[in-house]
Order: C-alpha cells, then structure tokens, then sequence
C-alpha cells in the first residue's frame, strides 16, 4: 500500500469576521499517497487554491489537522514550515513564475540556493535536470526566449531538482495548448512519479485526467468524490 | 530582478544621480561660498589677532579704523605685536585699457604681515617697492583675459601706474575680484576717497594669554572691535548668512533630497508591487523573509551605488570646469560633502526599502496560485 504524503482530517478555512465571514473550506478530508498522481478538480472558487495552500503550509487551516509526511503541518511553528516546503515540497505554478533576471539553469538552481547550496553545484544540478527534460541547449538563456511549453517543463525541473517528497502543481496546463499540455503532463508522469514522492495536481482540464491515480472532486468546500481512474479501467 | 527590467533600473539610477548631483553642486557652492567668505582672514595666516572699527561686519565691508588705533593697541597688554593693515576697493586698468573693480591689500613694509603664506610667482620681497604689487591666479586671469603668466606687468589704479612682479596665492574671495598685495606705501597712494591709512589692525597675542581678555582689554581702551581669526570669521559668516543667499542654496539642496528621495523611493516601492509575485514565489520556495528582503535590499544599494558614483562624477567634473573660471575658481567640491550626501541619500534609501521590506514581510505568498 502507498503512503500517505499528505493526509487531511475535518480542514476548515474561512476568512473574514461577522457579516464579511467567507467559509471555503468546510470539511476536507483527503489523502494523497506518494507514488501516485493525486487530482484535485473542481470549478472555480470551490477552495483548491486554498487547499493546497494550507497543504503547502502558506495558510494554517482554522481548525482540523493536516499532517504531510508524517509531521503535524497545523501545530507546525513557520520557520520549521518554511524549512519543510524548501526541503520536501516542490511548486509548479500556472504562469510559471520563473524569474525573468535569471537564466533558465539560475531559475532552475533557486530551490537549492535557498536551502545554502554552494552555487556552483546548485548550477550543475540544475544543469543535470534540464538536461533530462530535454533543455540542455537553454542553460543560459533567459526564460522570456522560451515558448509556453518549454518554460512549463523549466517550471517542472526548478520543482524536481532538490527530490522533493511532495509535488504540487497548479493548473500546469492551463496556460499551455492541448498538445503541449499533454507533453507536460506527459513528462510530469516520466519524471515526477516516484515511489517515495507524491505528485498532487489541481486541475479543471478534464481532457488530462487520464494522467491521474485518484482524482478528488471538489466543489463548495468539500470533496464530493474521489475517483480512481486507472483502477477501473484496469477493472 | 531589478536588472531584468532595465528601463525601471535606469530611471532609479538616472534619480538618484540627479538628485546627488544636485545635491553636491549646490552643498559645493555653498560650502565654497562660506569658505569665500573668510577667505582673506583665514590667508593671513600669521596674525591671529584682527582689531577694526565696531561698525566692521565683515572683511568686504570694513570701515577704516581712526588714526593712532595702532599705538593704542600695541600699548596693550597681552599684545606681543601689531601692525596695520589697509584695505581699498577701486578700479584698475590693465594695459590692453580693460577696466576692472580690485581690491588693493597694502600691508606694512617691514614685517610684510598680511600677505598670503604662499606665492606661485615671485617672492614677497617683490612688492616691497614703491609702485609694486602681486596680483591672485584668478584677478590674473580676469586683468588679462586669456594671456599667458607672465611678469613684470603693468596696471594702472586712477591715476597711479602701477607694475605687477608675482602671483600669491590667495584664496578666490567672496566678491570675486582680483585681490593685489602692495605695500601699505603704495596703497596710501592709490587711497584717494579716504584719509584714513588702516582698515584693520592685525597682530599677535603674548604667549599664554588669555585671548578673549585680551580682547576685552583692546576694546574696553581703544573701543574697536577685537577677536582672533576664528572669531573674525564666524561674525563674517554670521552676517552673510542674514543676507539670504546661503538660505536659497538651502532651499535648492532640500529640492534636491526631496526629489531623490521621492523618485527613489516612489520607484523601488513601484518595484517592489509590480514584482510582488516574484517575491512571493520565493518565499513558496522557502527562501526566508529576511533573505528576500537582504535580497531587496542588495538591489536597492547596488541602484544607489551606481547613481551615487555617477552622480559625484558629474558634480566633480563640472566642479572642475568651474575652477578654471576666473569667478568661479573657488569652487571645490570637498571630499565631506561627496560623502556627506551620498550618505544622507543612502538613509533614505534604506529607509524606504525598510519600509518596502515591511510589505515584503506582510506579503501573502499564496497569491502564486491566484493567476
């Protein structure tokens, strides 16, 4: 059986007071397993973002507990979650945001400067990642020179290069065309999917769900279901 | 990230450029002017004790001490020496028929107490003949437009002819004129509006006395006004500061820090939002607060460091350009002025990139995942 990477028991959020008091999370409970590729769908404004922000440590849940890896995330103090999300946790954004001052192998090198790595060998690790997604010939090059796609998969390297236990990705698709799409999320199965790392995507793009293991449907708060998609197809 | 988008980078540089530059321009003059105005007090490097009429305000506008002043002060104790000192402003000629205003110095013949401790051309002893005198770099300069050094030359004052032997190296003066060093012989020929034959006693106390008692006495027996150099100098800058014009280039230096200060700062703070997210996905990635915000901080002094070099490089050269102007040749830029402004922008600087650094600190880093 797979671990659990993360594992979220009864999460509330709301924020605001009084009148302007907005209640997103209401309820969560979800499991995401390492070695798998866990989905996180639903409309838009039914709480993903702020689920994985408190998966990611950014919020503290209002009540509930969450625990990543074993470690109890809610009574975690910020500095002990600062070190956790720059050692374990590796982020695929929307829009990239890669640093648009740094070279692709600089952007690539951030996780492990900020964890004090020596520069030098931050860059050759840097290097050896882009190399595997197929970017070896961009090292140097700023990433505004790059398409959609190719800053997506330095997006995916910048998130794999200090072997995270924890994978999230934020809509890796939605910036990108169908096909490339595809080729993304194709490498992020390749090359995310590891028996000790869990890989946790929220995504509404119904046309790469394929690519998952479980998917939890959310919507107004709470998980409505969780699917299992590769398991009944197999059935 | 503030290398990546270049045209914020440069306004920031060109900013605080401007504003040291301006900054140091007009703290220069200034700075220049307030030296210009003690300038032929402090030459006069071996007479520390100056003795004029109360009326005197400063060394422009001295009126003649009476008759016998100087026996009265020599007679005094606490006095080891004396001597007069005559002040003129009239009009010379130079011999190419250039008409120019020149204030005369004539300082007594025999100890030759008075004139600057330095000459560039010539000797002291030079002027010690009747119808001689030196003349400063820059009334050089202004008596001969564009000729070459060289002397004997002649200048007439009315009707007097007069033959320049040196070049002293007196300070550039506050009125700017040329400045001749002459016997006081000489000039009791060249003084036709008044009858009087010292504007300023000047000397030496006894050593170990007590300077201001001295004075005291000189004043309680003569009724002039007595002081040491020192004293000569801060009642001059006291009475050209009332007169405005410091306060104007006050006026122009606060214009200055103001308009660094809120170009600077306006700018980083624009900086700081528009890359709000960047900032954040740091902080996703466990890059500290107080990283991000040294990081910042980096960013902003390497700005400032630029712009403050740039900005001293442009008031030194033009500081440069002005020496060699016969009225602007006092101009200097002294080293604590350079640093002095260059420290005061640095503060604010660092001020309001504190103040960005709060915002950095109070940032949500959650927004990476609201596109």
């Amino acid at each position: 059986m797979n671990t659990p990477a993360v594992h979220c028991q009864q999460i509330h959020r709301h924020f605001g007071d009084g009148d302007t008091r907005v209640h997103v999370l209401r309820g969560i409970d979800f499991t995401a397993a390492s070695g798998q590729i866990t989905f996180l769908a639903g409309p838009s404004g039914c709480g993903k973002t702020t689920l994985i922000s408190v998966i990611a440590g950014l919020l503290q849940p209002s009540s509930g507990s969450i625990s990543l890896f074993g470690r109890d995330l809610a009574s975690m103090p910020p500095d002990d979650a600062v070190r956790l999300r720059r050692k374990d946790i590796g982020f695929v954004f929307q829009q990239y945001h890669l640093i648009p001052a740094l070279s692709v192998a600089e952007n690539v090198a951030v996780p492990l400067l900020a964890a004090s790595m020596k520069r030098r060998d931050a860059l050759d690790q840097a290097s050896t990642i882009l190399d595997q997604l197929g970017l070896g010939d961009r090292l140097h090059q700023p990433p505004a020179r790059l398409s959609g796609g190719q800053q997506q998969r330095v997006a995916l390297a910048r998130a794999l290069v200090h072997q995270p236990r924890l994978v999230i990705c934020d809509e890796p698709t939605a910036a990108l065309d169908h096909e490339t799409g595809h080729r993304v999320m194709e490498l992020l199965a390749a090359s995310a999917v590891h028996p000790d790392r869990a890989v946790l995507v929220v995504s509404h793009d119904n046309r790469i769900f394929h690519f998952a293991d479980a998917i939890a449907h959310m919507d107004d708060g709470i998980i409505t279901s969780i699917d299992h998609p590769n398991s009944s197809a197999a059935a | 990230m503030l290398r990546s988008d270049r045209a914020k980078c440069t306004a920031m540089i060109l900013a605080v450029t401007f504003s040291v530059f301006l900054m140091q321009n007009q703290c220069a003059i200034l700075a220049s002017l307030y030296r210009m105005m003690t300038a032929q007090i402090d030459d006069v490097t071996d007479a520390p004790l100056w003795v004029m009429e109360p009326d005197t305000r400063c060394f422009e506008q001295a009126k003649p001490v009476k008759d016998g002043a100087l026996e009265r002060v020599r007679s005094r104790s606490g006095v080891a020496w004396a001597v007069p000192l005559l002040k003129i402003d009239t009009m010379a000629r130079s011999d190419s028929g250039l008409l120019c205003t020149v204030t005369v110095m004539g300082v007594d013949e025999a100890s030759m107490v008075g004139l600057p401790s330095r000459f560039r051309i010539g000797q002291p002893g030079g002027i010690r003949p009747a119808g001689t005198c030196a003349v400063d770099p820059g009334g050089y300069a202004q008596l001969f437009p564009g000729e070459p050094v060289h002397f004997p030359r002649r200048i007439r004052i009315l009707d007097e002819s007069l033959i320049l032997t040196g070049m002293t190296e007196a300070s550039a003066p506050f009125t700017g004129f040329p400045i001749l060093h002459c016997s006081r012989a000489t000039a009791l020929r060249l003084n036709k509006a008044e009858n009087r034959t010292a504007t300023f006693i000047i000397g030496d106390f006894t050593p170990g006395a007590n300077r201001d008692a001295v004075c005291q006495n000189i004043t309680a027996a003569t009724g002039l006004s007595a002081m040491d150099r020192s004293g000569f100098g801060e009642m001059a800058r006291r009475f050209y500061n009332n007169q405005g014009v410091p306060r104007l280039f006050w006026i122009t230096i606060a214009i200055g820090l103001l308009t660094g200060t809120a170009i600077t700062a306006q700018t980083f703070s624009m900086f700081v939002r528009e890359h709000t997210k960047q900032l954040a996905v740091c902080r996703v990635m466990g890059v500290t607060k107080a990283r991000i915000i040294a990081m910042v901080l980096c960013q902003g002094l390497f700005v400032l460091s630029i712009g403050c070099a740039f900005g001293t490089g442009l008031a030194a050269l033009t500081t440069r350009a002005a020496a060699s102007e016969p009225f602007l040749r006092g101009i200097v830029l002294p080293p604590q002025v350079a640093a002095g402004t260059c420290a005061a922008l640095a503060a604010i600087t660092i001020a309001a990139i504190t103040i960005m650094a709060r915002r950095i600190a109070l940032m949500d880093p959650a927004i990476v995942f609201r596109s």
